[in-house]
């Protein structure tokens, strides 16, 4: 382990020097992207800070036949590879090498797009939450999980008190896609972002990002989708009830108000589901 | 906190704030000073470096996290003497260099590129190009130039940057 005077820097090699560094008042510290812009946000850096990227158990992607584990000091470009051909994973593939741009992706963490409080427009949220994801944490009452939606509600009071360690997903989905609109081809947080998954039943999950300011299951459409025929997989007609079951409050922000955010809803819905029919596990 | 280093092969040590962006130091106190800070929000690429050998942006990397690692930048890519990155003699033969300021960033990004990826297509290489922003040269020349350099290796089974292609 390895500590500084001055500012604290300590680099964990494991989740209890990690905790411990925790306990002292520590923020943590993953790739760094989002934490280095807090001046330009004016909040200043924390004072002291513990970075994961040498616990080697918070660095890897473990696949089994049912299950899959991620760190969450894997890379957006680890994650991208390891689960690249994965039947059911491709929505999240596509958000791990979708996100902001390569440079970014090299270095930007799972556990960090999940943990910036406040960014509403996190890439691997929505399709996590179509993945049902179960959040791993540490916290200073000892290891906790959590489904992820519980955890992106609350997360700020969450963190004050634990480290996000890993993401466990179950191998449910038969298909899966990740919509994103952003306003230029690349650089910019997506206006909005729709991510979907079927599972071996054929029952559509889909949630959305960057509309409001915390991702959520679009739990009214699911509905529409599962009342109707399994026909309801036709692109057009999802966009037909996306149109009709549109129940997000569109937060204003930099890069569009929030009318327009709700309102791409419906053609980002007809995307997604042809994307789903074009995966191997729906073709 | 003291930090060490490899920079450009060489030992390097840091005395100072762990969060210091590495730019920061390659610039002010090892006047490296190919590496430009222009956004410092990880959008443009001409801060880009690598580090143990992968394009990364240095505007968002605190140097605490670089400790043990091996940097390098622009400079490290070839000494006045000696001879340039294939893919430096295809941006200069082609003229696709125009104010420069992006450059360094695009040489460490797509260096990295060409080295991973032999048999890139125009479309990959645009692709590997969206973190690093031009502001003169509308990029076609710089993509003809990338493609140029591979093509170039590949006929004549050559090296780019340590891959056999
Ligand atoms: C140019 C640019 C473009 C971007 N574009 C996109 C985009 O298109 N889509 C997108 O989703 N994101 C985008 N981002 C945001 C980026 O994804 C996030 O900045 C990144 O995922 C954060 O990860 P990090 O590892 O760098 O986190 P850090 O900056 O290290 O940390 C972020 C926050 O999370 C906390 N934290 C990190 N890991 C943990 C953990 N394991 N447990 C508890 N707390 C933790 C930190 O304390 C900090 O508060 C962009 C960023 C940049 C710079
Ligand atoms: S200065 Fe680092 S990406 Fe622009
Ligand atoms: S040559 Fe001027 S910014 Fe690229």
């Amino acid at each position: 382990m390895a500590t500084s005077v001055g500012r604290l820097f300590t680099a964990a090699s494991t989740i209890e020097e990690a905790m411990a560094a925790r306990r002292q008042g520590a923020a943590v510290l993953a790739g760094g992207t989002w934490m280095m812009r807090d001046p330009r946000r004016g909040v200043d850096l924390p004072e002291a800070v513990v970075a994961l990227h040498r616990i080697p158990a918070l660095s890897k992607v473990e696949i089994g036949s049912d299950h899959v584990v991620i760190g969450a000091a894997v890379t957006h470009a680890v994650l991208g590879r390891e689960l690249h051909g994965a039947a059911g994973f491709e929505g999240l593939v596509a958000a791990a090498e979708g996100a902001a741009n390569p440079g970014i992706r090299r270095v930007a963490t799972v556990g960090g797009n999940l943990c910036a409080l406040d960014f509403a427009a996190a890439d691997l949220a929505p399709v996590l939450l179509v993945c049902e994801a179960t959040v791993e944490l540490e916290t200073f009452k000892g290891p906790k999980l959590l489904g992820i939606s519980d955890f992106l509600k609350d997360r700020h009071t969450l963190l004050a008190e634990a480290i996000v360690t890993r993401i466990h997903l179950r191998r449910d989905l038969v298909a899966s896609a990740h919509i994103r609109l952003p306003l230029r081809k690349a650089g910019d947080y997506p206006v909005a972002i729709v991510a979907l998954g079927v599972d071996k039943d054929k029952r559509c999950r889909i949630a959305v990002g960057s509309v409001e300011p915390v991702a959520r299951r679009w739990t009214a459409l699911e509905q529409a989708m599962r009342a109707g025929p399994a026909s309801a997989l036709d692109p057009e007609r999802a966009a037909e009830l996306a149109l009709e079951h549109n129940d997000f409050q569109g937060r204003d922000g930099k890069e569009a108000e929030g009318w327009y955010r709700r309102q791409v809803l419906p053609p980002l819905v007809k995307r997604g589901v042809a994307a789903l029919l074009k995966t191997g596990g729906l073709a | 906190m003291t930090v060490t280093f490899q920079l450009n092969g060489e030992d390097c040590r840091f005395d100072g704030d762990p969060m210091t962006p590495l730019v920061d130091i390659l610039r002010q106190e090892r006047f490296l000073t190919g590496t430009k800070a222009v956004c410092r929000e990880g959008f443009c690429g001409a801060c880009t470096v690598h580090v143990d050998d992968e394009a990364v942006p240095s505007c968002l990397k605190p140097v605490g996290l670089v400790h043990g690692c091996a940097v390098t930048t622009i400079e490290g890519m070839s000494s006045g003497n000696q001879a340039l990155h294939p893919l430096q003699v295809n941006f200069e033969a082609a003229d696709a260099v125009q104010c420069g300021m992006c450059f360094p960033g695009m040489v460490m990004s797509l260096s990295a590129f060409v080295r991973d990826n032999p048999h890139a297509s125009r479309p990959e290489i645009k692709a590997a190009m969206v973190g690093n922003i031009c502001r003169c040269t509308g990029y076609e020349r710089i993509v003809d130039a990338v493609a140029e350099c591979l093509d170039q290796a590949r006929k004549a089974g050559q090296l780019v940057g340590g891959i056999h292609v």
